[in-house]
């Protein structure tokens, strides 16, 4: 059986060696179909521009194609070869030696059990290996000779192209349009057919340099410098008929020169041709300022206390720095005095957009009498160090203080109501939460629900308070009325006026006789204290809720919780007025609802738009006349419309923006009928057509 | 006779016309947004009545407890099981009010008992959509009644059709007021009522 195993591992070497090679030709032809694609799109990029989203997909895409590539491969070849039984090894051997007659095809055979040494001879003097490392050899050929047939045509690429034009697809960036190749050949003839121009940003702004591929118009903030790049030889530039200085390095052109004031055509001429290059200033933004404390205007009945300030900033490039302004006017009639100062100021680290000053104004020291105003602010100003800097100012608030003879008729309401006022919870909003917390308990452990607890307690000691205080109100009201009730411990007779803390006491003594049950009425109550009855018992009520609230039992405070709510039921039902009768009976008027009543009206007529001014119609005229070079002089025509734009007023944004757009997409080529059909159309100041819609449907 | 005839229900047990302008304020919103052929006025339908089934929407309200008589309970079982839609409103708006319980309570004997309703129901989109389910009222908002705001509203349904609305926001307070004096309002919180009309005329 020695021969039999010796078979089994020389064709378990076979597999593992078939395999590798099939292996190797699946990735080989992986790399081989990233490669070439790569070349392809670099060669194509050499005589058709590729756009900047079709060279940033080709990587990607190549990546994607050979990766598909290896899968087809694994699945079809790879797997199989791998998982290729013994007995298939074996015939593929008998297929390729015909002098083994069945002998390894019948050793491997686990039927096959009898001992035959002529067939174990055979299958030992067989040369296996050697046939393996030929078929080996002729697997990995052909792909081993497409990588190189790759390669070599990329290096060829290499050889011939500048500096960066197989990055152009596997890196590609804005900016790289010089480094296509053939680009020197191109530019030899025509110098201006491809530029890049570089916007420098001011140094305040800590922006990039932002590159731009051939651009027809540039916009750049005010400050920044405007680098244009080209290759080829005897460009010349001039903005507003002064000449600009030309540089020239490894082949390449540069013309720098600042951003002008107002939208300008820079000139730039080859000997072959002329092309205008747009460039338009927009300014930085000034900080915006909002003032959020004080929150108003506000009229003081005397010059003490704190006023709090706190204001946000916002900026587009940077905040430098911020501070509160106060002025105070003094005086009346026509004659008045005035103080300034500020207050809070801060500076900015650099780059830092957003902020937040805080202050404060102790209005005594600044001595201000009756009738005195101050008038506060914020101010912020930005690093803008190129055309600034750009100031920002809050709205301004005005704090009056009341002169003496308009106390009676001012309203002196400086600050809002204070918070707790506001968030005084409601007895069923505490109920729920007690009853959460009952729920939560066992989670929470003990320590935690006594807090919680107590908090509840204070909330529903607070609640109990204002029962009382309404309680008190009413019976003080109906003091003239000899208003009292059981157990008061109101002498009759006695007209002394009780203070808040004795009814309140009263009112407790009186709701406390037997909590568990509702209080009995007395024969001899008048009807005020009948309808404080139920609200003393909700008191009463409330008192034993807080007192298990306090100890830290939320479960035994819910039943008194309730009872409280409904002892307030029965308060306001008591007081409820209810509207009884036959109801009115309406008429809608539908026809005048909907507008469509017997008055018509008069549709309004049609009338003819009214005829373009004189400057529009030349302009269209100007326009008019560029078509017919848009396809025979597509440059020609694009530096057309650009002067055309250039002569706009600033306020025909749209047309500007139209009119860049047209020129860009002549100058490309193809189809330009509905970048010029919109150019018109913003001329002649007609809607623009948008192709979609806006946010806000319009 | 109109496609949509605005109706009152009318029990005997409790005030069932305490808010007598909601019916021409909803009237004259279904008339301002939609082009449903609407009767300029509503009418009052006891709920025991047979002319119940002329109405595809019954409004019903009121303070007082609801007691129904048997002869109500048969009529409004049918005019559910008919298509009708019954749309409650407590004004009250109190959980713990007599006419919570006891509405609560003829619902669930009549018909079955009241369910929350999620607040993305197709009535909520029925016509204007309110994506955060049924507009709060400002009797809510100021704490009145049992001082909550209620999330949801509640519903009977039969199939994939609601039967019985339920409401404790207390829209009849919200709704009762002339409808010329609409044009004082900065938004019209009518405008749920038209959901309601429409999607008691499309299911």
């Amino acid at each position: 059986m020695s021969g039999t195993r010796g078979a089994h591992a020389r064709l378990a070497r076979a597999r593992r060696a078939l395999g590798l090679a099939v292996a190797g030709r699946g990735a080989a032809f992986a790399v081989a179909t990233t490669l070439g694609l790569l070349v392809v799109g670099a060669i194509v990029d050499s005589f058709v521009v590729l756009p900047m989203p079709a060279r940033r997909a080709l990587l990607p895409l190549a990546l994607a194609s050979g990766a598909l590539v290896l899968l087809a491969q694994f699945l079809q070849r790879i797997r199989p070869a791998w998982r290729a039984s013994d007995e298939a090894v074996a015939l593929w051997f008998e297929r390729r030696l015909p002098s083994l007659h069945y002998a390894l095809v019948t050793v491997v055979d686990p039927h096959f059990t009898t001992v035959q040494p002529a067939l174990e001879r055979t299958v030992e003097s067989a040369p296996l290996e050697s046939e393996v490392s030929r078929a080996s050899r002729a697997i990995l050929l052909r792909p081993v000779v497409a990588v190189l047939v790759a390669v070599l045509v990329a290096l060829a690429l290499l050889a011939v192209a500048p500096d960066g034009a197989v990055a152009r697809v596997t890196a590609p960036r804005a900016g790289d349009a010089l480094v296509r190749a053939g680009s020197d050949a191109r530019a030899e003839s025509d110098p201006l057919a491809t530029i890049v121009v570089r916007v420098v940003p001011p140094a305040y702004t800590g922006l990039g340099v932002a590159a731009i591929d051939d651009p027809s118009s540039v916009a750049a903030l005010a400050g920044s410098r405007i680098v244009v790049e080209g290759r080829g030889r005897g460009v010349t530039a001039e903005l507003d008929s002064t000449r600009l200085v030309r540089t020239e390095r490894d082949g390449v052109w540069r013309i720098a020169f600042a951003v002008p004031a107002r939208a300008s055509g820079v000139r730039l001429r080859s000997a072959a041709r002329e092309r205008v290059l747009v460039v338009e200033p927009y300014a930085d933004s000034v900080p915006t300022v909002r003032l959020d404390q004080p929150t108003r205007d506000s009229v003081l009945r005397a010059a003490k206390g704190t006023l709090t300030l706190r204001a946000e900033l916002r900026d587009d490039h940077g905040l430098a720095e911020a501070a509160f302004e106060y002025i105070v006017s003094s005086g009346a009639g026509e004659t008045f005095a005035f103080r300034s100062g500020r207050v809070a100021a801060r500076g900015f680290a650099a780059g830092v957009r957003e902020g937040r000053i805080e202050g404060t104004l102790v209005l005594d020291t600044l001595k201000l009498g009756p009738g005195d105003l101050i008038h506060l602010r914020a101010l912020a100003r930005d690093l803008n160090d190129a055309t600034g800097p750009g100031q920002g100012a809050s709205e301004t608030r005005t704090i009056r203080i009341a002169r003496n003879d308009e106390y009676d008729s001012v309203s002196v309401d400086p600050m809002p109501p204070t918070e707790p006022e506001k968030n005084a919870l409601s007895q069923r909003m505490l109920l729920q939460l007690t009853t959460e917390l009952r729920g939560r308990a066992s989670r929470i452990g003990i320590p935690a629900v006594q807090r919680e607890s107590r908090r509840l307690a204070v909330e529903q000691a607070k609640l109990r308070r204002r029962v009382g205080e309404i309680v008190f109100e009413r019976l003080s009201e109906d003091k003239g009325e000899h208003a009292h009730f059981a157990g008061d411990g109101h002498e009759h007779g006695a007209e002394k006026p009780l203070d808040p803390d004795q009814v309140l006491a009263a009112a407790e003594r009186a709701a406390s006789v037997d909590p568990t049950r509702a209080l009995e009425s007395e024969g001899d109550e008048t009807p005020v204290v009948a309808v404080n009855r139920p609200l003393l018992e909700a008191y009463n009520h409330m008192w034993r809720a807080s007192t298990e609230l306090e100890t830290g039992r939320p479960s035994g405070a819910i039943p008194w919780m309730e009872r409280a709510i409904e002892a307030l039921q029965r308060a306001r039902a008591a007081e409820r007025i209810y509207l009884r009768g036959r109801p009115p009976r309406v008429v809608v008027d539908i026809a005048k609802v909907r507008g469509s009543g017997r008055e018509k009206g008069a549709p309004s007529g049609r009338e003819a738009r009214a005829p373009l001014d004189a400057e529009r119609v030349s302009r269209l005229a100007r326009f008019d006349a560029t078509l017919g070079m848009a396809t025979a002089e597509p440059f020609a025509a694009a530096d057309s419309l650009l002067l055309l734009r250039l002569s706009l007023p600033t306020n025909e944004r749209a047309a500007a923006l139209a009119l860049d757009a047209a020129a860009d997409a002549v100058r490309r080529g193809g189809d330009v009928t509905a970048a010029l059909q919109r150019a018109r159309r913003a001329l002649a100041g007609a809607p623009l057509r948008q192709d979609a819609l806006t946010p806000w449907g319009n | 006779m109109p496609d949509f005839t605005f109706a009152t229900a009318q029990y005997d047990s409790g005030d069932w016309d305490s808010a007598p302008m909601v019916p021409a304020n909803l009237i004259d919103s279904v008339a301002r947004y939609t082009g449903i052929d609407v009767a300029p006025s509503g009418v009052i339908v006891p709920l025991g009545s047979r002319d119940l089934f002329k109405y595809p929407l019954v409004y019903m309200t009121g303070h007082l407890p609801v007691r129904l008589s048997e002869a109500e309970r048969t009529t409004l079982k049918e005019y559910c099981a008919r298509g009708g839609l019954l749309f409650i409103d407590d004004h009250n708006h109190d959980v713990d009010g007599q006419f919570h319980r006891t509405a609560w309570e003829e619902v669930a004997r009549t018909l079955a008992p009241l369910e929350d309703l999620p607040n993305d129901h197709p009535i909520y989109r029925a016509f204007f959509t309110f994506p955060d389910g049924p507009p709060t009222t400002s009797h809510e908002l100021n704490g009145w009644g049992d001082n909550l705001v209620h999330k949801h509203l509640q519903a009977v349904r039969q199939g994939d059709r609601i039967a019985v609305l339920y409401s404790s926001k207390d829209y009849s307070s919200e709704w009762d007021y002339h409808p010329d004096n609409k044009r004082f309002l900065s938004v019209d919180n009518t405008k749920f009522g038209v959901n309601l009309v429409v999607y008691a005329l499309s299911r």
